[in-house]
């Protein structure tokens, strides 16, 4: 964030917290992946080390916003300090819910595969939406690495095909539910995970919202796509 | 040895030195003081304040002498301290700019130091010959020119400790700078000031020389300030210098008594205003 | 039926003070280049920066405190109420009669604390004992010092503590009436209950008066101020409205200043 603190442990703690944020990130992208997987394929192995993982990224969210008050109450931030203290709280929540999110689809992917009902290669457009979210959390944390508002304002461009996704998911589970009742459970199962990825990409457009607050000092949530990019590229 | 204990040694060798020094110098003090109190104690009595200076065999006090000392010193302050004052005022307050502080000041302070024998001496030559005369005020003009650069002096040192933010304060509020010297600055160097003209009065208190020009001195009691006046330095003057036994007693007693009141003085200006000196 | 929908009065702010092409020299060394800026009436206005960068130069330009001086000048024009106080004709006791200052350390007059209140207002207007009496009540109270000295105002005010003397001064000060409150680092010499006293003073008298402070603590400056200022050797940085100052400032300089990136 441009020049140092006349305090390098100012800059210190900064970097602290930022690294943690990026941490949490890269834990909750794994967990995501691993959920995913483990919805394609049923290796229980991996069902359970992700519900497993869901406390390390519980413990991650309570340990940063406890450093952020540390360094609200020790430095009093200003300006951009200020706002990016602001922005990692809300990340944090953010990517803690993204965390839950991946802990359902585990679960939820364990009761398909205990009831046996296979057939999910139907279901590839689950994993189509899958993909994108995770690239948006991905673009997400690397925009916040590098402070980029530009990268930032496309993620929020891509939240809008996610939802078009889910909308297209549903369509088809509600034919198939149509044509065969039997497989009514498990296409429930089946939209409550792609709900989840939807949430999935909307918390990532949470996270590509803040980081323009971060860099503008704008807040742009709730304003339209066309608003948002305009500020961003400003 | 090690540097601390050799440091040691030689704080302890020189706090020796100083208290020696000290010493020395109070003893010399001491000596004059013992001798004063042994020599002029024994005349001090109710008479000393009540009768007047005897021809040589009779008995008789300096009340015209102490009289005369007091009627010259007071006369001699109320003309020299206004001046003093308001010069110190022109100094501290207005001094800054141009060129006439500095003279002011160049004058006074070598006014200050002058030997006062040449101050009687000018008080001769400029009134004492034109108006024909000794007198009472001749003397207190002598004096007058002698208290005038020490409470200049004083005045302008103890306004400039006076802090400039309280000059700003009060100008802040709209107040003319007269005001706020007045009201404010010479009401905060009061003590100060007042401390001035009693050390002034005490350093006159003693002055011989400039008297003998002056007021000479008169063996009768005498109010009128237009003619010679008894004092009490030149009476012991006199006294001290006569071949009479009992002028040499009295001469001692009038050097307790000058001594007395001028401690007595410093005493005062230091208890009195001790307290009253505003903190800043 | 459509109920109205009501609007709240926008009122015009008008600029109290108005700064053009200000400079000002200690002798030969310029301390002010170029200074524009205007203060807004019954608002707050803080000047912030670093020691050495003109803050409190420019504060006592507006009271001409500098005149008492030599080799101080200022260059330029200041209009309070549209009038040039560097006009050489300009009444400078009428001018700080109208524009008052409460400085970094307390300085009470040497007299009893009712007397040090009635100083100011003896200078201008003549009020009857009675009348002083209660200008000096009103003064106190408006300072949060009443009930502290009430007992006492006989006193000297040299015997209260550093806070009261500070809380005595500010009171000496609005006991005038002034229209503008120049106020220098007011709190920077009292420990924090003091200072928190002062600037809930500050918040209260704003709705009388027009207020500049100067203050080397930021964050006081960000609590109390409705625009802030920031300076930097002899130049006006930024000057805009505090929250946007300090949650998103314009200028790179300001941004390393507040977040204590001097480098």
């Amino acid at each position: 964030m441009g020049s140092e603190h006349l305090s390098k442990q100012y800059d210190n703690e900064l970097e602290t917290l930022r690294s943690g944020v990026l941490q949490m990130g890269g834990l909750v992208e794994s967990q995501i992946r691993g959920a995913i997987e483990a919805f394609a394929h049923g290796n229980q192995e991996l069902i359970d080390q992700v519900i497993a993982n869901e406390v390390r990224v519980n413990e991650c969210e309570v340990q940063i916003d406890d450093d952020c008050s540390h360094i609200i109450v020790k430095r009093q931030p200003a300006a951009s300090d200020l706002r990016l203290i602001m922005a990692i709280s809300k990340t944090v929540t953010d990517l803690e819910r993204i965390g839950d999110e991946a802990e359902k689809i585990a679960r939820m992917s364990r009761q398909i595969h205990e009831r046996g009902h296979a057939d999910l290669h139907r279901f590839a457009t689950v994993r189509h939406a899958a993909d994108i979210a995770l690239s948006m959390l991905r673009q997400a944390l690397d925009a916040f690495a590098r402070l980029d508002a530009a990268d930032a304002a496309s993620i929020i461009r891509q939240d809008v095909a996610i939802d078009t996704e889910f909308r297209s998911i549903l369509r088809q589970l509600i034919t198939f539910m149509m044509e065969d009742p039997r497989t009514i459970s498990t296409a429930l199962e089946i939209v409550w995970i792609a709900k989840a990825i939807e949430r999935i990409g909307d918390h990532a457009k949470n996270i590509a919202e803040d980081v323009i607050y971060i860099v503008k000092g704008t807040d742009v949530r709730h304003t339209a796509v066309e608003i948002v990019e305009r500020e961003a590229l400003s | 040895m090690d540097l601390y204990t050799r440091r040691l040694l030689i704080n302890r060798f020189n706090l020796i030195v100083s208290l020696l020094t000290m010493l020395f110098g109070l003893f010399w003090l001491g000596w004059i003081l013992f001798t004063l109190f042994k020599a002029g104690f024994g005349g001090l009595s109710a008479k000393l304040f009540l009768e007047m200076t005897p021809p040589p065999g009779s008995d008789g006090g300096l009340l015209n002498a102490i009289m005369g000392s007091l009627l010259m010193g007071a006369a001699g302050t109320l003309l020299g301290t206004p001046v003093g004052i308001m010069a110190g005022i022109y100094l501290a307050e207005f001094g800054s700019r141009g060129w006439l502080a500095p003279v002011t000041r160049f004058i006074s302070d070598i006014l200050l130091s002058a030997p006062s024998i040449v101050v009687g001496l000018f008080i001769y030559e400029a009134y004492v010959v034109r108006v024909g005369h000794f007198s009472g005020w001749a003397g207190a003009f002598a004096l007058a020119l002698i208290v005038v650069p020490v409470v200049i002096r004083t005045t302008e040192n103890m306004l400039r400790l006076v802090p400039d933010s309280l000059r700003e304060a009060a100008a802040a509020l709209g107040a003319p700078q007269w005001k706020v010297i007045v009201l404010v600055t010479v009401r905060a160097a009061k003590a100060g000031i007042i401390t001035g003209i009693l050390l002034a009065i005490a350093r006159i208190s003693g002055e011989t020389a400039p008297l003998l020009f002056t007021s000479l001195n008169n063996q009768f009691w005498t109010s009128n300030m237009n003619a010679p006046m008894a004092n009490l330095p030149v009476v012991i003057f006199q006294f001290a210098m006569s071949p009479y036994e009992d002028w040499h007693k009295l001469a001692w007693a009038g050097a307790l008594l000058i001594t007395l009141s001028v401690l007595a003085l410093n005493v005062f200006a230091r208890v009195f205003f001790r307290n009253r000196t505003a903190t800043y | 039926m459509n109920a109205a929908v009501l609007q709240p009065v926008e009122q015009a702010l008008t600029q109290k003070i108005q700064v053009k092409n200000l400079n000002f020299y200690y002798g030969k060394f310029q301390a002010l280049k170029s200074i524009n800026l205007d203060i807004t009436e019954r608002k707050v206005t803080a000047f912030i920066g670093p020691s050495g960068c003109g803050k409190s130069t420019l504060l006592r330009t507006f009271n001409r405190m500098y005149a008492l001086y030599p080799n101080q000048e200022a260059q330029g024009e200041i209009l309070l109420d549209g009038e040039n106080i560097l006009d050489p004709s300009q009444d400078l006791n009428r001018l700080r009669a109208k524009v008052g200052m409460v400085f970094q350390k307390p300085t009470p007059f040497p007299m009893s604390i009712h007397d040090n209140i009635a100083f100011g207002v003896r200078l201008y207007e003549s009020l009857s004992p009675r009348e002083m009496e209660e200008r000096v009540e009103w003064a106190l109270r408006k300072a949060a010092l009443w009930e502290e000295v009430k007992d006492k105002l006989k006193q000297s005010g040299t015997s209260l503590s550093g806070g009261q003397q500070q809380r005595l001064c500010i009171a000496r000060g609005i006991a005038v009436k002034p229209e503008v409150l120049l106020l220098d680092e007011p709190a920077s010499a009292l420990d924090p209950i003091s200072t928190g006293r002062i600037e809930e003073l500050v918040h209260e008298l704003k709705n009388d008066y027009t207020i500049v402070i100067v203050t080397h603590n930021m964050q006081q400056a960000a609590r109390v101020s409705d625009y802030t200022a920031y300076m930097y050797l002899g130049e006006m940085v930024e000057f805009g409205v505090t929250d946007e100052v300090f949650i998103k400032p314009k200028k790179k300089e300001t941004e390393d200043y507040i977040t204590g990136r001097f480098g």
